[in-house]
């Protein structure tokens, strides 16, 4: 057992630091094109698709690189890359499933936003039991025409392409007649409606498939094995931001330490109460508790162990936490904690975002709901833990085993 | 960078299991609750033997001079079992003192007596207040003659009554200072008060001018409040570590009986109320892991964060060990609720180690101080 980083791990660090010093942007990026061309900066850096095969643009480079490269930004406050699920989800599929000519044709222009991404997985009936999914994937031959809806596509208005999963055989049971594939977002069978968040933007879409065109080449894996192919993606949403996550929350914790020193209720700053303190030293120590965590998960991850289901319980403890964190925000900032514009100037209440922009503590506080939902929400994360770690009984499920 | 414990510390914390399973049964447990001393001599010297008893000691003084990270596996393993005995309280509450601070005479006399199980040791560090800032401390030591005499009354002293020598700290002319104290000696009177986890035994100590001479003073005139303040460290990272035994043994029975038990013709852990109470557990006794090896290796390494990083451990363990350890009664039922099943062992030695060294809330005021300035 030895938490101290490593020498090459140090200098690598600094290496990176130095890069980030001298490329960072005056101004962080607003619009798309600006938000490609820092993208494109990280890409000729060496930042992107750290863990991909060289040949294909990415880097090869160890976990621990990863995570500092990761951290570094996040401690620069340094914009998010765009094309996040490509980056994220939908490239490490390719890596993984995909077959030579579609690492070729596909996974270098991820890496340089030449193409942009979303992930259609989620069906308005199917959520977290996915494998419901109902969007169906026809064989005409020389393509698929594809029918359907998704929702909740991040991203699904900007995308380019989307790693679709769809139901190319509806007579066996649930999990065996799905296919996964990559359809272009290009086309006329594809429409798409953003919906708007709780926090007011619209990050997230509807998108409807009517007779759109899948090609044969564009079909990942074999034929009906797209939920173990899915189930492989959900597993890439955890682990190499581990480290950065935390270094999130840590620098938006020190900005809340310091309006709670500014902020007086009862004729004295709300750092001198017992209460505020209380709150603010349970989070710190829950916040410093989740990043151990991050160095036990990187310690496997280095080692070359897959944290299986232990990602399971990373992803329900710090998500978990979040909400704790932003919900403690808000009782600490009152009313100034809710302001989505208009706040004082020398109370310094902006926050840095997950995706590297200056946002608000009302922002932080909504967004915090979406983690405990996404990528599996709470109570599944619960079930797999119970099941899969815990080894207890499987619950007795209405489609267990029987054809839908 | 590695958080994983290398293979003589695996060796060693399957040793210790296995020495527990032996000799530190629930019966063994059961029966030191009724007895005068509480702790039984045979396993104590089967673990002076092992070289437990001195662990952190250099060898010179018959010590394994091993770390913080192995000290916490035996401890967690103690929790495991419940073992009732002065280890902590001889070893670290004893020992680190001593080490930390004590003259070249006072190590070549204690560390090896400590090691080999010949003497036990302890501290008092509670005081009325129940403040465990060292700054507290009211107890007075006055000069007398080339000695002290020392004045005051201790809380909850932990294995006082079995204790060769205690370590006290009481304020002198140049200011916090640490006494080794005989508790039979003349001018100490012990009291045992008696808390419901039996196998945990408390003294109140009460010196009316208790003498002592100069070689009893630890540190220098003046010098307590940084050994103090190590040791507190230390203490309040081991009994996290035994917390989280107790609460991992809890959460191994409950999830054991969620396999077995029936009811409404399931097993009760196809019951998502039962199996997510026992995600949730796994998840507090993981957290605590991370938090009590990171700081056992923080304390160890001399880490930047190593002070803050003891009272992230204690706050977060003090609760989460006392939910995991509540939750496992929970899932059980009313047969969790008896004597005779062995949960409420774990249960009562998580609460008691809750309180000591610092509970959750003295903890998180050290954190605010630090994250305040830090800000
Ligand atoms: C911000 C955001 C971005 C997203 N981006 C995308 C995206 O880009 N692409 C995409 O495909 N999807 C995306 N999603 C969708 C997300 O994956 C789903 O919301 C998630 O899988 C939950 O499904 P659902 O919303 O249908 O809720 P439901 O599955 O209907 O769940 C409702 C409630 O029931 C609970 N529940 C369900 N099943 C069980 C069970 N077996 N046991 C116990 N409790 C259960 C849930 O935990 C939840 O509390 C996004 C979601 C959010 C919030």
């Amino acid at each position: 057992m030895d938490l101290n980083y490593s020498p090459e791990d140090v200098a690598y660090r600094k290496q990176v630091r130095t890069w980030l010093e001298r490329n960072l942007p005056f101004s962080p990026p607003r619009t798309l094109e600006e938000r490609k061309v820092w993208h494109r900066k990280l890409y000729e850096g060496g930042f992107l698709g750290m863990g991909w095969p060289k040949e294909y643009g990415g880097q090869g480079a160890r976990p621990m690189e990863q995570a500092i490269v990761a951290d570094e930004m996040a401690h620069a406050a340094a914009p998010a890359p765009t094309n996040g699920l490509g980056l994220g989800i939908v490239g490490p599929t390719i890596v993984v499933h995909g077959n030579e000519w579609q690492k070729k044709r596909y996974l270098r222009k991820i890496l340089t936003a030449e193409e942009m991404w979303c992930q259609l997985y989620s069906e308005p009936n199917s959520g977290s039991d996915l494998a419901s999914l109902k969007t169906s994937a026809e064989d005409k031959g020389d393509h698929f025409m594809v029918n359907g809806q998704k929702i909740w596509t991040s991203g699904g208005k900007v995308a380019d392409w989307g790693l679709l999963l769809a139901r190319t055989d509806p007579k066996v049971p649930k999990h065996k007649g799905i296919t996964c594939f990559l359809m272009s977002m290009r086309q006329p069978g594809v429409e798409v409606r953003p919906l708007k968040q709780i926090t007011g933007s619209a990050e997230f879409c509807e998108v409807f498939m009517t007779n759109a065109r899948v090609e044969k080449e564009n079909q990942i894996g074999k034929l009906g094995e797209g939920w173990a192919i899915a189930n492989t993606t959900l597993g890439y949403e955890r682990g190499g931001r581990s480290l950065a996550r935390i270094s999130g929350y840590a620098a938006q914790y020190h900005r809340l330490v310091g309006a709670a020193k500014k902020l007086m209720r009862n004729g004295r700053p709300l750092m001198e109460s017992p209460t505020v303190r209380q709150r603010l030293g349970k989070i710190w120590a829950d916040l410093e508790v989740e990043r151990y965590n991050a160095l036990r998960v990187l310690t496997q991850l280095e080692k070359g162990e897959h944290p299986g289901a232990g990602g399971s319980l990373t992803k329900l403890s710090y998500s978990e936490f979040e909400k704790r964190f932003m919900e403690v925000a808000q009782e600490i900032l009152g009313p100034y904690g809710q302001l989505t514009d208009g706040a004082p100037a020398e109370l310094a209440l902006e926050i840095d975002t997950a995706v590297g922009e200056m946002g608000t503590w009302a922002y932080g506080f909504l967004w915090s709901r979406a983690g405990t939902i996404y990528a599996g929400s709470s109570e599944i994360q619960k079930n797999v833990i119970g099941e899969r770690i815990l080894g207890l009984p499987k619950e007795s499920r209405a489609d267990r085993g029987g054809a839908r | 960078m590695n958080f994983s414990f290398s293979d003589d510390q695996v060796l060693l914390k399957n040793s210790v299991r296995a020495l527990l399973d032996e000799h530190c049964k629930p019966e063994h447990v059961r029966a030191m609750m009724d007895d005068k001393t509480g702790y039984g001599e045979p396993l104590w010297g089967e673990m002076a033997k092992l070289g437990w008893l001195g662990l952190p000691f250099p060898e010179q003084y018959g010590g394994a001079g091993l770390g913080l990270v192995e000290l916490a596996l035996i401890h967690e393993e103690m929790g495991r079992a419940a073992y009732p005995g002065p280890f902590l309280a001889s070893v670290v509450l004893g020992g680190f003192p001593i080490l930390l601070g004590g003259s070249a005479a006072q190590k070549e006399k204690w560390l090896p007596a400590i090691a080999s199980g010949r003497a036990r040791l302890s501290a008092a560090l509670q005081e009325d207040r129940l403040d465990c800032d060292p700054a507290g401390i009211t107890t007075t030591a006055a000069r007398a003659g080339d000695g002290w005499a020392l004045t005051g009354v201790k809380r909850f002293v932990p294995w006082a009554h079995v204790a060769d020598a205690l370590l006290v700290p009481a304020r002198g002319p140049e200011g916090l200072s640490l006494f080794l104290v005989d508790p039979k000696g003349a001018g100490a009177a012990l009291k045992p008060v008696t808390g419901m986890d039996l196998t945990t035994r408390w003294s109140e100590l009460r010196l009316d001018g208790a003498r002592v001479g100069a070689d009893a003073l630890v540190g220098g005139a003046g010098g307590g409040g940084a050994i103090l303040e190590s040791t507190l460290r230390r203490a309040a990272v081991c009994a996290s570590a035994e917390m989280l035994g107790a609460a991992r043994r809890s959460l191994d029975m409950a999830v054991g009986y969620a396999k077995v038990r029936e009811q409404f013709g399931q097993l009760i852990g196809t019951f998502q109320a039962i199996r997510h109470k026992c995600a949730e557990m796994l998840m507090e006794v993981e957290n605590s892991h991370s938090a009590v090896y990171y700081a056992a290796w923080a304390l160890e390494a001399g880490a930047e964060d190593a002070a803050i990083a003891a009272s992230i451990c204690k706050s977060y363990v003090s609760e989460s060990a006392r939910k995991v350890c509540g939750e496992a009664i929970q899932v059980h039922g009313g047969i969790g609720f008896t004597w005779e099943y062995d949960l409420h062992l774990y249960f009562k030695r998580a609460k008691s180690l809750e309180v000591q060294f610092g509970d959750a809330e003295y903890h998180r005021e050290l954190i605010a101080r630090h994250v305040s300035s830090a800000s």
